[in-house]
């Protein structure tokens, strides 16, 4: 495509009025991209609000695409339009699939099937542990992991997914360019290396309140499977989860207590025809296409053999009974609380328990040998 | 020739004011000149009328000089050397009589208690004179070694005594003995929360600062006060040091080896904790020095008063500076904090769901994780137990009496040990002794390289580690820091809030 019916493209984009289909129209109404930039005024066969056409003389005259167009020449961010060779076709089952996305980062071959991971922000512990978990045996398969950038789930889904080596998508409801929330600005810088940036909005936009749901349906796009894996009932992970069973992607949630008003959305969309996602190893097991189907195995004790008696009780405790406070280890190890400590170390360094809150600690489910370190 | 002085205090100095009259004829008044406060020049009524009671009917224009003339001189504890220097210029106590004077009058002649004993004592070391004070100073002035103290309850005392009609026994060098009063809360007291105990006999041991982090409710503050229950007694030169603040700042003296314990409100201002005034008050951290600093609430604390402690918490000591002058006080404590996870308190609680935005934490991590954390070896987290959890707990517990007995063999290895270095604890070593002569042993150093990497420690961060598993090593009686001890010193470096 030349320089000039791209930088129109970004121009058409930039309205926020069409979606990918805009290129089918274009051919019904046998316009052509350069007909639009000799004369702007054809704009008015695609839209008839007159402050959408103002924009759009106002873009033009002021020469906004050209300049658009080299900022992203000089990032080295890719622009990929529908219907052009590089755009994911997943975004096809999208009732409104963006008309162009920027990319910024490793190009977009995704090779395998990318699954989605998304919820609250304000996530609980478990839930925080559950998606890095997820994510870190799901990129080690190879797959790519999708999530939306923000605190909480996605931040620990992106973290794990990087820390396994794997790949990982982020999709803003901002410009590429624009780091939100600021903290993530690491993280973010791993992600280019290792995945990439991806947003529909041109360079520079500020995350706008609205932004944000709507680039909810890119995730489902770009995903074959949505897992929610904590959310309550509003939220933007809720409306991910809809706009997923909308498509016919995959939905999945993540059981959470019921008392808990973190998970109820999660747990609404399990009643609602999601499929509970009760076991990592087994959900694991099951996107790989292993013919056993979803099977709850019995957890393998492999390689705990390097484990010495009390660090074998110790993590043995946590994963039977879930999280404890050193008090409660010492008592129910019979172990002095410098015992506790010396052997709780020595499983954290191997990525098998971690600080699950204040003075308490809860089993990993890496298996030994695996990195991890939270 | 013989003077008489008495004293105006200079933070926890002494310093002497002689004391000059001259009676000429003419109708009777006494003036008092010397750059004297309001108490001082209030003094020739107590003056007038306490002679009186003696009998002594003063007369004439009485001028009392104070000198040095420059110096500022405060305080009712002048009363008695204007007293003794009128008498003596009248006739009614022998020329040849000096020394020290302090000491309040009250209007029938006895003496009031003033505050000061301790500088008093040791500013008469000092100038080999004897010190005459009030009864009621009596047990802080009788523990500095070396001086010639009176004590007398009332002017008569004092004055037959100097006219050589009877008496007064000079005291006696006592040391309180070795009294140390049980604080409450004990640890018997204290159910569970053997983690965070383990954790206190560590700071006590090695004197590290130490952090208390955990939900509202989780027993930070209790813990914090039965801290100094476990500390080794103050020893003779320290007891001193104590004394010697908290007499010149005038707070009540009960003489203990207790060590200190003075916890700040989060109100308080860079003076209240550091110094200062138009005085030169020496602050709370001054009044803990050889004990506990205890900042509850840690994070509400004003940013300028949290970095204000910084350097006296490197040095050990504070300088004061105003436009009256500069004074050194010491400052050398154990600092403890506490603080919430989270500004709703229940970040990563068990049971209660925290309700803090992302951001509303990272701002408050960062507040936390300021200067002061720094300096803070030890950071324990404290559970906050549910009720299943805490009838779980069976009662017995060791006594801070018990725990205290470990604390003190260790503190005794380590000033073996550091003593040619001249340092006395763990927590002051410095870069080159932690590599020379910590006694790490080979396994420990591998062990510290495998897992440095994997907890992603800095530089400090493994100078932090290295000190807590000395003390650990040492509270077990062990020569070389060993992995056990790095391992366990690792868990207290406060992984979960701290290096996320």
């Amino acid at each position: 495509m030349k320089d000039e019916e791209l930088s129109i493209l970004l121009a058409l984009n930039a309205l926020r009025q069409f979606n990918g289909h805009l290129i089918s129209d274009l051919k019904c109404k046998s316009l052509s991209l350069s007909d639009l930039a000799s004369s702007p005024s054809a704009i008015r066969e695609l839209t008839r609000s007159e402050g959408v056409i103002q924009r759009w003389y106002e873009m033009l005259s002021k020469g906004w695409h050209f300049r658009e167009l080299e900022r992203c020449r000089a990032k080295g961010v890719e622009i990929l339009v529908w219907g052009e060779e590089g755009y994911p076709s997943s975004l096809d089952r999208l009732p409104d699939p963006p008309l162009l996305l920027y990319w910024w980062g490793n190009s977009p071959k995704l090779g395998k099937a990318a699954v989605a991971l998304v919820g609250t922000r304000r996530c609980s512990n478990y839930g925080g542990r559950v998606a890095f978990e997820l994510a870190f045996k799901m990129a080690e398969e190879g797959f790519p992991i999708v999530s939306g950038g923000a605190y909480g789930i996605d931040e620990r889904a992106h973290r794990g997914a990087l820390e396994a080596g794997g790949v990982s998508l982020s999709v803003f409801g901002t410009g590429v360019d624009v780091c939100y929330p600021a903290k993530n600005e690491t993280l973010f810088e791993g992600l280019k290396e290792r995945g990439a940036l991806i947003s529909e909005y041109p360079l520079g936009t500020k995350g706008m309140p609205w932004n944000f749901p709507e680039r909810n349906r890119i995730i489902v796009g770009l995903a074959e499977v949505v897992v929610v894996v904590e959310a309550p009932i509003k939220s933007g992970a809720m409306i991910t989860g809809r706009i997923a069973m909308e498509c016919g992607v995959e939905l999945w949630a993540v059981p959470g207590r019921i008392n808990e008003g973190v998970a109820r959305g999660s747990n609404l969309l399990i009643f609602d025809g999601a499929y509970p996602l009760i076991d990592v190893d087994s959900f694991v097991h099951l996107m790989k296409g292993s013919p056993e189907g979803f099977l709850v195995k019995e957890q393998s004790e492999m390689s705990l053999a390097e484990l010495n008696d009390g660090e074998r009780r110790v993590y043995g405790l946590l994963r039977e009974k879930g999280d404890r406070t050193v008090d409660n280890i010492s008592l129910e190890c019979k172990m002095t609380p410098a015992q506790v400590f010396t052997t709780l170390t020595k499983l954290e360094s191997r990525g098998l328990v971690s600080a699950t809150g204040p003075g308490r600690w809860g089993a990993n489910a890496f298996m030994e040998g695996e990195k991890g370190v939270v | 020739m013989n003077r008489i002085y008495g004293l105006t205090l200079r933070g926890i100095d002494a310093l002497p004011v002689e004391v000059e009259v001259c009676i000429t004829g003419g109708l009777f008044s006494i003036s008092i000149v010397g750059l004297a406060d309001t108490a001082v020049k209030e003094a020739r009524e107590r003056v007038r009328i306490a002679l009186g009671t003696l009998g002594i009917k003063l007369k004439g224009h009485i001028a009392v000089n104070l000198a040095p003339a420059d110096l500022p001189k405060e305080g009712a504890l002048l009363d008695l050397p204007i007293a003794v220097g009128i008498a003596r210029e009248a006739g009614f106590i022998p020329k040849d009589v000096s020394g020290i004077f302090m000491g309040e009058l009250a209007l029938d002649g006895r003496l009031r208690k003033v505050k000061g004993g301790v500088p008093a004592a040791f500013l008469s070391r000092e100038m080999g004179l004897p010190l005459f004070i009030p009864r009621g100073n009596t047990p802080e002035a009788s523990m500095v070694q070396g001086v010639e103290v009176y004590s007398c309850s009332n002017i008569a005392e004092l004055f037959s005594h100097l006219r050589g009609e009877s008496r007064l026994k000079k005291l006696d060098f006592t040391l309180p003995k070795a009294k140390v009063v049980e604080v409450e809360p004990d640890f018997a007291d204290i159910k569970g929360h053997v983690a965070a105990k383990r954790g206190m006999e560590i700071a006590a041991a090695g004197h590290h600062n130490l952090a208390l982090i955990g939900a509202p409710g989780s027993g930070k503050t209790m813990l914090a006060k039965a801290l100094r229950g476990i500390l080794p007694p103050l020893s003779d030169e320290e007891l001193i040091e104590v004394m010697r603040i908290r007499s010149a700042r005038g707070v009540s003296i009960e003489v203990e080896r207790t060590r200190p314990f003075r916890p700040v409100h989060h109100t308080a201002s860079v003076v209240a904790l550091c110094g200062g005034g138009t005085d030169l008050r020496p602050g709370e951290i001054s009044l803990a020095h050889r004990g506990v600093l205890f900042l509850d609430e840690i994070t509400e604390f004003r940013r300028d008063v949290l970095e204000a402690l910084r350097q006296p918490l490197e040095d050990g000591c504070i300088t004061v500076s105003r436009a009256a002058g500069s004074i050194v006080y010491p400052a050398s404590v154990l600092l403890v904090t506490a603080s919430n996870p989270c500004p709703c308190g229940y970040l990563g609680d068990s049971e209660r769901n925290c309700t803090c935005s992302p951001g509303d934490i990272e701002r408050y991590s960062r507040k936390l994780s300021g200067p002061i954390l720094d300096r803070i070896d030890l950071k324990l987290q404290i559970p906050r137990l549910t009720p299943d959890e805490l009838l779980e707990l069976d009662g017995a517990a060791e006594s801070s009496f018990e725990i205290r007995q470990r604390v003190i063999k260790a503190r005794a290895l380590q000033i073996e040990r550091w003593g040619p270095f001249g340092v006395k604890c763990n927590a002051e070593l410095r870069e080159n002794m932690i590599k020379k002569h910590l006694g790490l042993s080979k396994n420990g150093r591998a062990f510290l390289k495998s897992l440095g990497t994997a907890f992603k420690l800095t530089g400090r961060g493994f100078s932090r580690v290295l000190k807590v598993a000395r003390t650990i090593a040492d509270l077990a009686g062990d020569k070389t820091v060993d992995e056990p001890h790095l391992a366990e010193a690792l868990a207290y470096r406060g992984g979960f809030f701290f290096e996320r």
